[in-house]
């Protein structure tokens, strides 16, 4: 009977594994020290080196570099280290030491990471030992650069569910109602024409022309005229989105613009409209010196301007970059909480939630609003999305939430490759930014405070973060629309909803209870804000340990021995007269290796 | 003393109740003995608040013309405010309360009147004692035995009248050893862990004071604790400076000259005053209600209230390693034995005794460590964060265990079976209760007054099947391996549902733990179901395995 897929590598050396992996020639995947390659993954390069493990020092081993991962694995630890690192989550790639530095294991590389950890390894001094390993990690960590493609064009994977389908833009406006005699699908951005950095699908005001549409982007930073994103399916009240209008240093105004405006308004008999600039006050009328700025009280008659003091994509860098030296390797837990104060992380994401949660408050009570930041697809996508998940249960099902992401984040153009920089060296580029980030821990602080009111758990949401991050996936590569058009992303790459969809098991809430007319308020009180500790301190072995959530892995047991149970029942009353012999040696190891499990998984360290 | 001398108003009309998550009503208040009572009077709802007196932590009065303003501070950390027409009247009832709610005198108190029909005075008191815990420990009877010397009171003022010592150690010995003790506090057992035979005791700091004295009868004692073993580790909760100190007032500690066979651990707790300011600033922090909440996380910190945390729980943490994981006796002590000590030997048992996991097993340990051992509930408890009263013994030695209680929880949800209700519960009941569990500073003063004849034991109330659902964790499984908490400050949390439950009580918090007892029912009720389906092919025999897995699914 063979067993591909468990090795049992533990004690056996790694210099064996080649002539273990010789035996298994025969199967189709290379067996990787013990992880499979993924189908389309290519071995680069093998070293020996020694990885510099801050937590339990240096651990000699070899390092495994194909066109999609580092793999690590310790050749005389116990338990073994191993690293399993996407090479796209590698933002940067530096020499440490010089073939003449002395010290123990002062030579070698150090890898920043942009997960929140950092990576050493040491190497021998003698002949430029680092020169090779070096060269190959810069090239395929950052194929952009080097004019080489990124994994997710050479990963060969096959799922049973083509996650691409997941979002159908029709479909959605249709689920929410739309079109209706208020509201039209406008086909005008078909060839992103109007706006190169919106979808081709837009649901606009039912009174406003084509011709409307085209004068209102000329007023609007980058064309993105506000559109809608979500209705009120009772009150007919809408989110709407957008850029700043362009009013400059003069004040300018646009007679189009002020009247689409008041389309939206009208649209449901709204008194007045509310116009959300995320931004705080001070910078939006900096934005005036740079052609952008606010909506006027005299131009914008109908309409109230309120300002949600959220900061930019710079401010929230240097906040997670501070996070990071606060918890990585090793956490300043003598004065953790002012520590942690200090970095402002947890108040940037209550100015964000106690934005969606006026969003939100706002429609729910029969008002209309639009949303805007600068460009409309940063601060704009977190407060749309989240009031967006406040509001609708759709949108905390499994599949409603990858929806949600597709429409107000992939779609609507917040820019990945820029905030994220895939697999591009520059990384210290100012362009990018944990927003995404930042939106993900919003919907986990909703998930702890609302334990029962969502279908996905923690573990997709770290799936999401890991793969935003890893290539593997064209989900979230490039920054719009029209590039992942001319890119093919959707025929030439997986979509990562492809392989959450084929196996959901491990991403569902055991105590998911449906409500489906329920709008959610967190508390976005700095009282109630917790830290993400099993994200961002994942990598310490001490967090690590209590990372995975007892009582879901409970659920699951029970789960599958009750499917098990049932099924064997079934085979049971099929055979009934003359039980086959196999049914009796099959069930007892099966039924016995979960129970036996299940008596050590109660203490999680 | 009669009641009625202070109370002046006994009645007020038209008295509007302002308090947390309700909106403002108009009824009537009346004041009693014992009790604040407010009824609004429409027809069709009846509701009532009924507030203990003893509640009551301080109460401010501002008087506006004709009216004025009471605003009442609870114990439990609840504020609410009456205004109350009339000056006069206003004054009266603030008056009352402040005269009534200070009351000291035990015997006077509500315990001793309250009597609801369902409850009988002849109901047993109490969970267990010593002496019949000792009947069923048949293992312990080759080494320890019960012993009666300190019946009286007269050893020990504040130990139970029945102990467990080490079975060759005697009478006089023990008595000699606690003239050696602080307070009479000699060594006794308070946990024996039957995986290995190590045990937990607890004591009182020995008083050797400045010129070193010793006591043959102390060192016998602690020897035939170990028993040849090769060593046993004090865990003292006062730094080891602290210990010296103690010596200048006739403290001290167990020297290593004297004490051969036992290791000296020092782990500074703070208690006392320390704790008490610890608790009014991070409670005048939560009740901050600035807008500009910027400063939150320093003032939680500058509160030291979790560092507390932290310190308790791995100093909990190492006495059950010594026990669990290297396999020795252990004896806790810090100057009286009355607070950190229990604190510690409390927490160190949840951790490594499943029995104590149970609802039954922690109310029998907090009866055991708490209330038979003496901790003086009435001078800790006397008042809470918001008194102005000038502070005495107070301090919330207790409150910290059940934070520290609750953390055990957060980090293990599964482990324990009861429930965050059951520690608030407990949390309100130490400062003002209709049961008498709480009254007095140990057993001694319990007797001489008739407590156990004269009130209802709270610990058996909690467990009547009509109480007892509430408090249980859904999710409950027993375990028999330890439960080692983290303690890094990253993984301690505010107890949110006590410090912030009047203030930003987050609602859907309950909603959700309504929710999972449905869900968690739901598949009860499944099971039993698929139970009756698989009574129906019994005959086929590999279903013996498939009902084992059939328990497994119930606790789900």
């Amino acid at each position: 009977m063979a067993s591909p897929s468990i090795p049992a590598y533990n004690s056996s050396p790694l210099e064996n594994s080649s002539s273990q992996n010789a035996s298994r020639e025969s199967l189709k995947m290379e067996p990787l020290a013990d992880v499979a390659l993924l189908p389309g993954e290519e071995r680069v390069i093998d070293k020996d080196l020694i990885y510099m493990c801050p937590f339990s020092g240096a651990v000699k081993g070899k390092v495994f570099i194909t066109n999609y991962r580092l793999y690590f694995k310790g050749t005389d630890t116990d338990p073994t280290v191993t690293l399993d690192v996407p090479l796209g989550v590698i933002s940067r790639v530096e020499k440490m030491g010089g073939a003449s530095s002395r010290g123990e294991n002062s030579y070698g590389l150090d890898i920043t990471c942009k997960d929140m950890r950092n990576l050493r390894f040491a190497l021998k001094q003698e002949g430029h030992s680092r020169r090779d390993i070096f060269e190959i990690l810069f090239r395929f960590a950052f194929p952009l650069s080097h004019g080489l493609q990124l994994f997710a064009f050479q990963s060969q994977e096959k799922y049973e569910e083509n996650g691409w389908n997941v979002y159908k833009p029709l479909e959605e406006y249709r689920r929410q109602g739309l079109p209706n005699e208020k509201w039209r699908v406008s086909f005008i951005n078909e060839r992103y024409e109007l706006c190169d950095t919106y979808p081709t699908l837009l649901v606009v005001p039912f009174k406003a022309s084509e011709e409307d549409l085209k004068r209102v982007a000329t007023f609007r930073s980058r064309s993105r005229i506000p559109v809608l994103s979500w209705i009120h399916p009772e009150n007919h009240a809408v989110i709407t989105r957008c850029s700043q209008p362009l009013v400059g240093m003069s004040g300018k105004r646009n007679r189009d613009d002020e009247r689409y405006l008041d389309l939206i308004r009208e649209a449901n008999g709204t008194p007045k409209l509310t116009i959300y600039d995320a931004r705080p006050n001070v910078n939006a009328v900096a934005n005036k010196a740079t052609g952008g700025g606010y909506e006027g009280d005299d131009a914008y008659q109908n309409a109230e301007l309120v300002f949600l003091d959220i900061h930019n994509i710079h401010v929230m860098r240097e906040s997670l970059k501070k996070l990071k030296d606060i918890v990585y390797p090793n956490v300043e837990e003598s004065h953790w909480l002012s520590s942690l104060e200090s970095t402002h992380w947890l108040e940037h994401i209550k100015l964000v939630l106690s934005g969606a949660i006026q969003v939100a408050d706002k429609v729910s009570s029969g008002n209309s609003v639009v949303v805007h930041c600068s460009d409309g697809w940063d601060r704009t996508a977190q407060l749309t999305s989240l009031a967006m998940l406040m509001l609708d249960s759709h949108y905390r099902t499994l599949r409603g939430f990858q929806v949600l992401l597709e429409k107000e984040w992939i779609s609507f153009g917040h820019k990945f490759a820029s905030r994220i920089g895939h697999g591009d060296k520059n990384h210290a580029d100012q362009d990018r930014s944990p927003i995404f980030v930042q939106f993900i821990d919003c919907v986990w602080q909703m998930t702890k405070q609302f334990p029962t009111a969502f279908e996905f758990n923690e573990r997709l949401l770290v799936a999401i973060v890991d793969h935003l991050y890893s290539c593997r996936f064209g989900t979230f590569l490039y920054n719009c629309e029209s590039v992942r058009d001319s890119n093919e992303v959707r025929t030439k790459t997986v979509s990562l909803w492809s392989l959450i969809n084929s196996d959901t098991s491990s991403y569902l809430n055991p105590f998911y209870t449906v409500e489906s007319s329920r709008v959610l308020y967190p508390v976005a009180s700095m009282r109630h804000l917790e830290l993400w500790v099993t994200y961002y301190i994942r990598w310490n072995p001490r967090i690590r340990q209590q990372q995975q959530s007892p009582v879901e892995q409970r659920y699951k047991e029970l789960l599958a021995l009750r499917d098990q149970y049932l099924k064997k029942l079934e085979e049971l009353q099929l055979s009934d007269s003359s039980p086959p012999p196999h049914l009796t040696n099959s069930s007892t190891p099966n039924a016995a290796s979960p129970t036996q499990r299940v008596t050590h998984l109660q203490t999680p360290f | 003393m009669e009641f009625s001398e202070h109370i002046k108003t006994a009645n007020v009309e038209d008295v509007i109740l302002r308090q947390p998550f309700r909106p403002s009503i108009k009824g009537t208040l009346c004041v009693t003995g014992h009790h604040l009572l407010f009824s609004d009077r429409e027809e069709d709802s009846s509701w009532q608040l009924l507030l203990l007196l003893r509640n009551i932590d301080a109460i401010e009065k501002r008087i506006t013309g004709s009216s004025g303003t009471i605003t009442i501070k609870c114990k439990d950390l609840c504020v609410l405010h009456l205004d109350i027409p009339g000056m006069e009247q206003c004054l009266n009832i603030a008056s009352s309360i402040e005269a009534l709610s200070s009351f000291e005198n035990i015997p006077e108190m509500y315990p001793f009147f309250h009597r609801p029909q369902d409850l009988s005075l002849e109901d047993t008191w109490g969970l267990s004692s010593t002496e019949e815990d000792f009947t069923h420990m048949q293992e312990l009877y080759d080494r320890w035995r019960l012993s009666l010397v300190n019946s009286d009171f007269s050893i020990c003022p504040s130990y139970p009248s029945a102990v467990i010592v080490p079975r060759s150690v005697d009478d006089e010995t023990l008595v000699k050893a606690a003239r050696f003790r602080q307070g009479g506090r000699f060594p006794v057992l308070c946990y024996y862990h039957s995986k290995n035979g190590m045990v937990i005791m607890r004591s009182s700091q020995p008083m050797t004071g400045a010129n070193r004295k010793r006591c043959r009868e102390d060192e016998l004692l602690l020897q035939a604790v170990i028993d040849g073993s090769e060593l046993g580790y004090i865990v003292d909760t006062r730094s080891s400076q602290q210990a010296q100190q103690a010596r200048m007032t006739g403290g001290g500690f167990e020297s290593k000259s004297c004490y051969s066979h036992w290791k000296r651990l020092h782990r500074h707790l703070e208690r006392g005053k320390v704790l008490q300011e610890s608790l009014i600033k991070l409670v005048e922090a939560c009740g901050d209600q600035s807008h500009s909440m910027d400063r939150w996380l320093s003032k939680l910190e500058n509160s030291k209230w979790l560092s507390h945390v932290h310190c308790t729980l791995s100093t909990a943490g190492l006495v059950a390693e010594c026990v669990e994981r290297d396999g020795h006796s252990v004896l806790v002590h810090g100057s009286d034995g009355t607070d950190t000590t229990l604190l510690v030997t409390t927490l160190a048992q949840l951790i490594v005794d499943p029995q104590s996991r149970t609802l039954r097993g922690f109310l029998r340990l907090l009866e055991k460590e708490w209330i038979q051992a003496g901790h003086p509930f009435q001078q800790r408890c006397a008042h809470s964060a918001y008194s102005h009263a000038r502070l005495k013994q107070e301090s919330p030695v207790f409150l910290l265990l059940l934070d520290c209680v609750w953390q055990l929880s957060r980090q293990f949800p599964l482990a324990l079976e009861f429930n965050e209700m059951l520690l608030l519960r407990l949390a309100q009941e130490a400062y003002a209760s209709d049961f008498g569990t709480f009254l007095c500073n140990c057993e001694q003063e319990r007797c001489a007054l008739g407590v156990k004849e004269k009130t209802h034991c709270l610990f058996q109330f909690l467990l009547r099947p009509s109480e007892r659902e509430q408090f249980l964790n859904p999710l409950y499984e027993h375990t028999d391996l330890a439960i080692w908490p983290c303690v890094q400050p990253q993984s301690l949390h505010l107890w949110s549902g006590f410090f912030l439950r009047w203030t930003e009580h987050a609602q859907n918090m309950e909603e959700a733990r309504q929710e999972i007892w449905t869900i968690v029912n739901q598949y009860r009720e499944k099971a039993g179901v698929e139970e009756t389906s698989q009574a129906l092919s019994k005959h086929c025999e590999p279903l013996s395995v498939v009902e084992n897995l059939m328990e497994e699914l119930t606790v789900l």
